[in-house]
């Protein structure tokens, strides 16, 4: 039997929470804001799996069920995501998020 | 490495090196002082004799150190790894090798200069979270996240950043603004915030645990009871997929009134 409990991966669910938060908040890159969002998205699925593993028991599979709707949001949103970013790169030819103040003017 | 490594086996079997064995370690240190010289030493041109000379004493600490590791630490390494091997378990070994993949990938994902690192490193990142998944007994969501993260959002994430970035023209396109010491107290509070939560809250823990494949009950799941968020999941995708075309083709305008 092993001794690895619900904390542990938490813990790890929390780490890389915060390192995506980190990514998302000190890069000037609009893809390497998009990797962050990943990263938290990833957090989110780490603790939905380990909860229902340690907390729902086997009889249901409810995190599991919305770990896959979220890897599948999180598809959808890197292609959007990125598409945006390409649009972003032909318009300005930069994609510097703090040069992209077009609607500030 | 083969050469060290080959070196502490004898120093730690005891026996005596050979003339043979030492001649195949300098020539396969020297190798690997050629090797790194020109992978990572740019900046510190090496080339024949001095080649040799850097080799040889390279080869000569490696040497005292095998010694000192082989004759004076080995034999207590070996008994603390002795005394060790009952509290470990290796299913415990194998979660903590996943997490700290996952978290070194992360970590490398949000302080590496280099976007081309940070996406390498999100591969890690991805691949430790996976493992955590199969180490929770959710096998098919590994198997997805391999396949949809892995194989398909990283590869889109490379490819944004072959077609914005000119390579090699402007390598420092990740300047940070709000900056490495911010970022860093932002992960550490957020992180003993989290932990604190997790660790002290009361959670209902449920008594039995099961690693049974769950693809099949997942897909039974999924056609009963999350039927509708299931057929919204896939028009989002459709639509997502379809705008993303839209908004990422070239348009072609008479004339361009958005200028940088």
């Amino acid at each position: 039997m092993t001794t690895i409990q619900l904390p542990h991966f938490l813990i790890v669910g929390a780490i890389l929470f915060a390192l995506g938060m980190v990514t998302v908040v000190t890069r000037r890159n609009a893809v390497g804001i998009l990797m962050g969002v990943e990263l938290i998205l990833n957090a989110a699925n780490v603790n939905f799996i380990a909860f229902n593993h340690f907390v729902e028991g086997p009889a249901k599979l409810t995190g599991q069920v919305f770990s896959i709707f979220v890897i599948v949001l999180a598809a959808a949103e890197a292609a959007v995501g990125l598409a945006i970013v390409l649009a972003i790169y032909q318009t300005f030819r930069t994609i510097d998020v703090e040069e992209t103040d077009l609607l500030r003017e | 490495m083969v050469g060290v490594g080959a070196l502490g086996a004898h120093l730690v079997s005891g026996r005596p090196l050979g003339a043979a064995a030492i001649v195949a370690l300098y020539l396969a240190v020297t190798l690997l002082v050629w090797g790194v010289n020109g992978f990572a030493f740019r900046r510190l041109p090496l080339s024949g004799a001095a080649l040799f000379l850097f080799s040889a004493a390279t080869f000569g600490v490696l040497f005292l150190l095998g010694y000192l590791l082989g004759g004076v630490a080995g034999p207590f390494l070996i008994d603390a790894a002795n005394r060790a091997v009952p509290y470990l378990k290796l299913a415990d070994a194998v979660f903590y090798l996943f997490a700290v993949m996952t978290c070194f990938g992360a970590a490398g994902c949000a302080f590496s200069r280099n976007i081309i690192y940070s996406a390498w490193s999100l591969l890690f990142a991805l691949l430790g979270a996976a493992g955590l998944y199969v180490f929770l007994g959710a096998d098919f969501p590994a198997v997805a996240q391999v396949l949809i993260y892995v194989g398909g959002v990283l590869v889109l994430i490379l490819f944004a950043i072959m077609l914005t970035k000119q390579i090699g023209e402007d390598p420092k396109l990740t300047n940070t603004h709000v900056g490495f010491p911010a970022g860093v107290a932002l992960a550490i509070v957020t992180i003993a915030t989290l932990t604190y939560t997790a660790v002290m809250a009361p959670w209902k823990v449920a008594a039995e645990r099961s690693w049974e494949p769950t693809a099949q009950r997942l897909g039974i799941a999924f056609l009963t009871d999350y039927l509708l968020p299931f057929e919204v999941a896939s028009v989002v995708l459709l639509a997502a997929l379809i705008g993303a075309v839209v908004i990422a083709r070239k348009e072609i305008k008479e004339t361009s009134d958005v200028s940088t």
